[in-house]
């Protein structure tokens, strides 16, 4: 008898176990919603993207812009809402990428921590959280931070997108490419689906404005080892311009390749890249007739030289471009709640959000200039074309609405 | 043979106990993310059972779980968007096509052994996540697709809330365990652990190993199937992610923490790892450090798993020990086994 | 013309770069049986060291190369004495899952202490060799080089010296050779050092061509199981032969076939190549 019983008790004891985790570490940060300090209360900001894995560096890229401007913010007193103080406090949960783990990270956001806004900023996350963030229980406004134009396409009411769409840059990039080096273009975009879009939105541009693909050829620039047979094969359709769809230092790789396999035309890089991290890898002489997003870092507006003082000072380094996206997106949502009048409900925010617009004083990097009815943020960028182993003149990329 | 019975008795309440308590888990008021999270770990333990079958019973370490996981789930979205099958139909029928892929690698694998054959399923699940990757035309690619629908109401019942899609993968989940407990307790059963223990002796004794091998596989996959079809209907996007080797290795670390050859150790290994997951949330990269040892920890010193030890720690009696030692892979000869 | 033999040179870079690894990977497997996952990610860390010793502490690249090697070799024996040694009789599954986790670990502590950022080794041998039309870079030509050299040499370890005997005569019969007095874990750690060295010295080679960063390693070791897959596991001449054909075979298939389904031609050659002889092109043996 003495056995079966001892048995019993293990048994209770696994489920014990299995129970007490679940228990007591799901909840970890179900920390302190309405928390206060000192007068003011707490709001909790939402964040989900890969903090591990492959694209942990884009992850914690974002993230620190919005780490930025919750201390910032908070530092400034916070925000009033109805005459209460209330600061902010950002909770940020690793996705990996995964979908269903955005979604899981979702739901205890809204839902543990009462955040009334959670950020994302990968398409597939986006569709996963976009599946209940409408959901009457628990709404919340998901602040998305991908220039992939999918994201705001599917009608989701409580769905706001802080990036401009990068439909806009092919056109302009076109423009400035086809003058200075000729008509034939070849592309190298990545087998990303943003990747994938991306190529397809540059050929449309470029052979809208009168020039020729001479080939596409998509590359993992994850999983491959060696670009140089991929080089070798664009080059052979002798293009005059090579359109690069990959993360910045594989970019960097290619452009150094082609140079070294005797290109001399001129390189179109996507969004994803940044020139300066390109720059890491490759000379700026072999950089010479590249076009690509200004580094933040170039532009000489009061906002811009602002930001990145602010953020040397807190990050020991030069911030490009993805870092910023987040800071301002969270600037817009702290000002649009306090026009709204309310910290909870995602609806009215996102209404108080489009009241606050266009902002375009030194308190943000870029001009803000409206949001439009599908929850996307219209924003004033620049591009700018390497000549001379020298960054250009910056030139402005407006979108379509 | 009346201890016999009590043991039988006891267990009984146990796991009664534990059924009541996943059925009156969302009363509770657990909030969304909990029901989220174990919602899940049940699903991803459905697919678990699957490999508990052919790792565990068999003693063959396929590293294809996730392609066909992929497959299932593909399977059961495209049926519902393009044909708009209904939920119940698209359910089962992806996972009777995930078994039919199942037995035509089968067919090919099983001709390899050992270490080959681990390789040769890992590089097909590399071949069925490429094809998910490149087929624009059917999958969307690296797009993935998009607003799959929810499970179709069933009568008067609609699934549309997060409990209501609990109940539902609850159900699924004791309707798996139910078979696979069947299944191993059953004469075939027994053949796939004779097989795994030695295949000569299985082969001498007039056993048709090749196939009860493909046998083991086609139910395994149809299991790992219907996990991913209802992955899909319930976070309704998926992407070719979800069939990559990575989402195999989790498997393994599921069936290994829980127990491999035990009928408790999937749910077991799966609801404890997606929790110490979800809990170790604030140790971002360290958990990655973290997991690895505690992999080869317990291949090294529990190779039998939670459940493994448990039976060990409460198992006294002469029969018991035989029976744990029939059950327990680290005690078969080298050479053996896979 | 000179496109194809620009892309037999970058065939031939990438394949002396698979070779290296997957003979690590085949000696491995050929004295201790033991599919080890992790080989990939020293390789890994062997790019790492290479990258700080010359930038951190100003080495000269062939320094920087010589200790990166001789750091892995001594990680390489780590490992095996704690993962895989205690796992000498476990069934084949459970070394393999071993495998598993040692790389888990190992990209899971490269990513805390470095980063997920790319990193570039800093170029050496940067210049331009021009010939027919066709443009290589020196480092290439020295990856080329270098890898038949390295390849020479441990062929000449393995038939000329008495350590290399022993190690040739576990690979055939572990059991007589340890009643002939070898001792059998001397050989296994030695092993593992051999092999771990020279996944160092490849990445060391590669690391002013290619990116370093935490999963560099998992995209080589799928290749490299490839490799000796297709060549016969334990086998010396497959994981060579296989190394180039790999190589080529990525080179030459996104040229002349597919670069779209070029990766899923490489697994399908695999499957193919098992369908028909499930036990590798080369029988095991050294």
């Amino acid at each position: 008898m003495l056995r079966k019983s001892k048995r019993y008790v293990s048994l209770l004891i696994m489920v014990f176990l299995v129970v007490t985790v679940f228990v007591s570490g799901c909840g970890q940060s179900a920390a302190t919603g309405q928390g206060s300090s000192g007068t003011a209360k707490v709001v909790n900001i939402g964040w989900t993207g890969p903090l591990s894995g492959g694209a942990a560096q884009f992850g914690k890229d974002t993230l620190d812009g919005l780490n930025m401007a919750v201390d910032e913010i908070n530092s400034a007193g916070g925000i009033t809402v109805n005459g209460q103080k209330y600061t902010f406090k950002v909770v940020a949960l690793d996705d990996q990428y995964k979908p269903d783990m955005s979604a899981t990270n979702g739901r205890r956001l809204a839902t543990q921590d009462k955040a009334p806004v959670i950020f994302v900023n990968h398409a597939g996350g986006t569709y996963a959280l976009q599946q209940f963030n409408t959901d009457s229980s628990n709404p919340f406004l998901l602040a998305v931070h991908s220039s992939d134009p999918g994201v705001a396409a599917h009608g989701n009411k409580l769905t706001f997108v802080g990036a401009d769409p990068f439909t806009a840059q092919p056109d302009p990039y076109s423009k400035q490419a086809m003058q200075k080096f000729g008509k034939k273009l070849a592309l190298i975009p990545a087998v990303t689906p943003y990747g994938q879009d991306w190529g397809k939105a540059m050929t449309s541009a470029w052979t809208n404005n009168g020039g020729t693909v001479t080939g596409t050829f998509p590359m993992d620039y994850n999983t491959e080892t060696d670009y140089a047979s991929y080089v070798t094969k664009a080059l052979s359709t002798n293009p005059d311009v090579i359109f690069l769809g990959g993360p910045s230092q594989p970019d960097g790789l290619v452009i150094k390749e082609a140079r070294q396999q005797g290109f001399k035309g001129g390189f179109i890089l996507c969004d994803q890249a940044s020139m300066e991290d390109v720059a890491k890898v490759v000379s700026m002489t072999d950089l010479n007739g590249t076009i690509g997003f200004m580094p933040l870092s170039q532009l000489s507006s009061p906002g811009v030289k602002k930001f990145v003082a602010a953020f040397e000072a807190k990050y020991n380094r030069v911030p490009t471009f993805h870092n910023s996206g987040m800071y301002y997106d969270m600037k817009v949502i702290a000002k649009g709640m306090e026009k709204a009048g309310s910290v909870t409900d995602p609806a009215k925010i996102l209404t108080g959000m489009k009241q606050v617009l266009p902002i375009t004083d030194d308190s943000v990097p870029y001009q803000l200039n409206s949001i439009n009815d599908k929850g996307q943020m219209i924003i004033g960028l620049y591009g700018t074309m390497i000549s001379n182993g020298k960054y250009g003149q910056p030139f402005s990329i407006t979108p379509q609405q | 043979m009346l201890s016999k019975n009590q043991k039988f008795k006891w267990s009984w309440l146990f796991y009664l106990a534990v059924l009541i308590l996943a059925f009156i888990f969302p009363a509770l008021n657990p909030g969304s993310y909990y029901i989220q999270v174990v919602s899940l770990a049940f699903i991803y333990a459905i697919a678990v059972y699957g490999l508990n079958l052919i790792e565990g019973y068999m003693g063959q370490l396929s590293l294809a779980q996730a392609g066909l996981f992929g497959f299932g789930a593909y399977a059961a979205a495209l049926l519902t968007m393009k044909l708009q099958l209904s939920f119940w139909l698209a359910v089962p029928l992806a996972s009777v096509l995930t078994a039919v892929v199942a037995f035509f690698i089968g067919l090919i694998s099983f001709r390899t052994r050992g270490h080959y054959f681990v390789i040769f399923t890992l590089c097909i699940g590399v071949i069925i996540n490429l094809v998910i990757q490149k087929w624009d035309a059917v999958t969307g690619g690296m797009n993935g697709l998009i607003g799959i629908p929810k499970p179709t109401p069933l009568g008067p019942i609609s699934f549309d809330s997060l409990k209501a899609q609990y109940y539902l993968i609850l159900v699924f989940l004791l309707l798996t365990v139910f078979v696979m407990y069947r299944l191993v307790n059953s004469l075939i059963g027994r053949t796939f652990v004779s097989i795994r223990n030695s295949e000569e002796l299985a082969a001498a004794l007039g056993i048709n190993v090749m196939k009860n091998k493909i046998l083991a596989f086609c139910v395994a996959a149809f299991f790992t199937g219907m996990a991913g079809s209802l992955y899909a209907a319930f976070i309704r996007f998926i992407g070719p992610d979800i069939s990559s080797p990575t989402l195999t290795f989790e498997f393994l670390l599921y069936l290994l923490a829980g127990g491999q050859a035990s009928i408790a150790g999937p749910i077991v290994g799966t609801l404890l790892m997606s929790g110490l997951t979800e809990s170790l949330q604030f140790l971002r990269d360290y958990r990655l450090l973290l997991f690895g040892p505690l992999l080869i920890l317990i291949v090294k010193f529990l190779p039998m798993g939670i459940v493994g030890l448990i039976h060990k720690l409460a198992s006294r009696s002469p029969f018991r020990r035989s029976a744990a030692k029939s059950l327990n892979p680290s005690k078969t000869v080298k050479g053996e086994g896979l | 013309m000179s496109l194809f033999i620009q892309q037999i040179v970058n065939g031939l870079t990438l394949g002396s770069i698979y070779c290296l690894v997957a003979l690590g990977l085949t000696l491995i497997y050929g004295i201790m049986e033991v599919p080890n996952f992790a080989h990939g990610h020293l390789y890994m860390v062997g790019a790492y060291v290479t990258f700080f010793g010359m930038t951190l502490y100003g080495l000269n690249y062939w320094v920087s190369a010589l200790v990166a090697g001789i750091i892995i070799a001594i990680l390489g024996v780590i490992t095996e004495r704690v993962v895989f040694n205690p796992l000498r009789h476990a069934p084949s599954s459970n070394r393999f899952i071993a495998a598993l986790g040692a790389m888990m670990f190992l990209e899971a502590a490269a990513r805390l202490l470095w980063g997920a950022d790319f990193r570039s080794i800093p170029p050496v041998y940067d210049k331009v060799l021009s010939f027919a039309g066709v443009r290589v870079t020196e480092q290439r030509v020295i990856v080329i080089v270098a890898a038949i050299l390295l390849i020479i040499a441990l062929n000449l370890f393995l038939k000329r010296t008495i350590i290399g005997s022993s190690i040739e005569a576990v690979a055939q019969n572990p059991d007589g050779s340890s009643l002939v007095g070898i001792n059998v874990n001397v050989v296994g750690m030695l092993t593992f050092a051999i092999a771990s060295f020279l996944a160092a010295v490849a990445a060391a080679l590669a690391g002013p061509i290619f990116l370093v960063f935490p999963t560099m390693g998992e995209l080589i070791i799928m290749k490299a199981f490839v490799i000796i897959v297709i060549g016969g596991m334990g086998s010396i001449p497959g994981a060579i032969v296989g190394g180039y054909i790999l190589g080529l075979t990525e080179s030459l298939g996104a040229t002349y076939i597919s670069m779209d389904y070029k990766d899923v031609i490489a697994f399908l050659v695999l499957v193919i190549i098992l369908t028909i002889k499930p036990t590798g092109l080369f029988a095991k043996g050294v």
